[in-house]
């Protein structure tokens, strides 16, 4: 474990010492906020469109954080920095789910500071916060883990921009699921990935309950695709010649 | 079979790059077979391509091999445990940008298992060895090549390794940088670290090695202790003042001759004289002494493998 979170701690300190991340963060707060203008326009509407506009971009920067370790894995392999770390008493799977915590690790901070910051401005601007639209950010977050995974698969079997188109493709793919494969159950949300299941923004918007048990096992449901692409991406990744 | 008392065993290890069927294919290693005793600062050279890098990427398991297999302090190289064990300077290293020295080299010293307390202190301590505690808080990105070599360096000796295997530690080092290497190398040589090192700058090979590999299109051409390797290519006499008759019966063979300013001569001599030495020695005792005249490493690598142009030549 000491080895896995070392790997981690290089690789989500490498993303948050990006000061472009604080930026983004920023302007994804500030556009969220920029929503409460709407008032007139939207006849009334501005909190559902703040809400809406929150959860879309915040699923936007988590998949970005996935896409960019589709760059983060190959550069380290080319530039020789995992040689150098699996020269050392590291396993190859030890440095693959090092670099899947590291990154859903700075996943997690990137989208739990957009979750807050909308908080913060819904709260300014309204005096409340209702639970559903916390419940809703926390599934983007819980997001980050699968999405991440699907990355890691790609960024060990393709080089990284092949790797990257691949990765937003799956993620695409796996957000327009029931849209595309709502046909054909034995697919839908089982062998390919459904993370839908991540996005609840009809609910949170219109501050419908949703249940913590839906939250957990949606989680968990990503955790366990997670670890079922890792397991794939380490049989390909312990078969690699690292030059 | 691991044999005791060798720390690296390569068995008929053969390395071929590229299987798709419309590329061509590259066979950097050929069925080499290779021991390195324990102990030894082992110089494994060679000409661009010859196959060291390889060689080394499969002893690491960042490569497998095509066929044959490797012992690595008796153990494969796919084995993680062994690697607490061993210390490795890539050819070109290179590091995360925006940790800092000191960040890394945590990082490395949490993945060799060292306690909070041995691991704080220990780094500090390779940072001083390798001169780069003035550094220690600067990230990583901005250090020059020198610098992230040393940093390399240190990252190799972090877990005081019973094997230290190095490849080119000397590229992009200064003078100072050099020297300071070299110490490191002995150091650890003192300590009983076996060291495999792989380098073109055979003067400084010349200096550190005691054993020596020569590698060409991946096949080894030859493998021994220095000193058994560099043959006699002459003889050093010296004359003391006034045998000057002795000197003059020399003076013939010599290739080359100098008078000292106390009066004596300094002869160097064709191997194919030390019979003629030998009866001047006779005839005039405790006038003439002789040492024998060793060729260069340069020499003898150039003799092994051939000069380029001689290369380029029977290419042509």
């Amino acid at each position: 474990m000491d080895r896995i979170m070392a790997v981690a701690g290089g690789t989500w300190r490498r993303i948050l010492r990006m000061p472009v991340v604080y930026f983004l963060v920023l302007c994804v707060v500030a556009l969220v906020g920029s929503a409460y203008r709407y008032n007139m326009l939207s006849l009334g509407m501005h909190k559902t469109i703040m809400m809406d506009t929150s959860l879309a971009l915040n699923t936007l920067a988590a998949i970005l954080v996935a896409i960019s370790i589709t760059f983060e894995i190959p550069r380290e392999l080319r530039s020789g920095v995992a040689t150098t770390l699996l020269a050392k008493p590291l396993g190859r799977t030890q440095y693959l789910v090092g670099k899947l915590v590291g990154i859903s690790i700075a996943g997690l901070v990137i989208t739990g500071m957009i979750g807050v910051g909308f908080c913060l401005v819904f709260i300014t601007a309204f005096d409340r916060v209702a639970m559903s639209m916390v419940q809703g950010h926390l599934l983007v977050m819980g997001s980050v883990i699968p999405m991440c995974a699907v990355g890691v698969l790609f960024s060990v079997v393709a080089p990284d921009p092949l790797a990257a188109v691949l990765t937003a493709l799956v993620i695409w793919f796996g957000h327009s699921t029931a849209a595309v494969l709502g046909g054909i159950p034995v697919l839908y949300g089982g062998i390919t990935p459904d993370f839908n299941i991540f996005n609840l923004k009809a609910e949170s918007a219109h501050e419908v309950a949703i249940s913590w048990w839906y939250i957990l096992l949606a989680t968990l449901w990503g955790v366990s695709f997670a670890v079922s692409v890792l397991v794939v991406s380490s049989s390909f990744f312990s078969r690699k010649d690292l030059r | 079979m691991w044999l005791m008392g060798n720390v690296i065993e390569i068995e008929e290890l053969t390395k071929v790059y590229g299987w798709l069927p419309w590329r061509r294919t590259v066979t950097a290693l050929d069925n080499l077979t290779l021991a390195v005793p324990e102990g030894a600062v082992f110089g494994f050279l060679g000409p661009n391509g010859a196959g060291k890098t390889t060689t080394i990427r499969l002893l690491m398991n960042l490569i497998h091999p095509t066929s044959g297999r490797a012992l690595v302090l008796g153990k494969s190289p796919d084995d993680v445990k062994m690697k607490e064990r061993i210390g490795f300077l890539p050819d070109s290293p290179a590091f995360n940008p925006y940790l800092t020295a000191r960040e890394f080299l945590e990082i490395c010293a949490k993945l060799l298992r060292l306690s909070p307390d041995r691991r704080r202190s220990r780094v500090e301590e390779v940072l001083e060895v390798v001169g780069m505690s003035a550094h220690a808080n600067s990230k990583l990105g901005g250090f020059s090549r020198g610098m992230t070599q040393r940093i390399g360096i240190a990252q190799a000796i972090l877990n005081h390794p019973d094997l230290l295997i190095l490849d080119e530690p000397l590229v992009g080092l200064d003078p100072h940088g050099r020297q300071e290497l070299e110490e490191i190398i002995f150091r650890q040589e003192e300590e009983g670290t076996s060291v495999f090192f792989c380098s073109h700058i055979l003067s400084d090979v010349e200096k550190i090695c005691d054993h020596i590999g020569i590698l060409s299109e991946g096949h080894l051409i030859c493998n021994g202790p220095i000193k058994k390797l560099l043959s006699e290519t002459g003889l050093n006499v010296a004359v003391v003042p006034g045998g000057d008759d002795a000197a003059t019966k020399l003076l013939l063979d010599a290739t080359s001759s100098e008078r000292r300013e106390d009066g004596g001569w300094d002869l160097v001599l064709p191997i194919d004289a030390a019979a003629r030495v030998g009866s001047v020695m006779k005839a005039h005792p405790g006038q003439v002494s002789q040492l024998p005249l060793f060729e260069t490493l340069e020499e003898f690598f150039f003799r092994k493998v051939g000069r380029l142009e001689e290369k380029e030549g029977r290419g042509a």
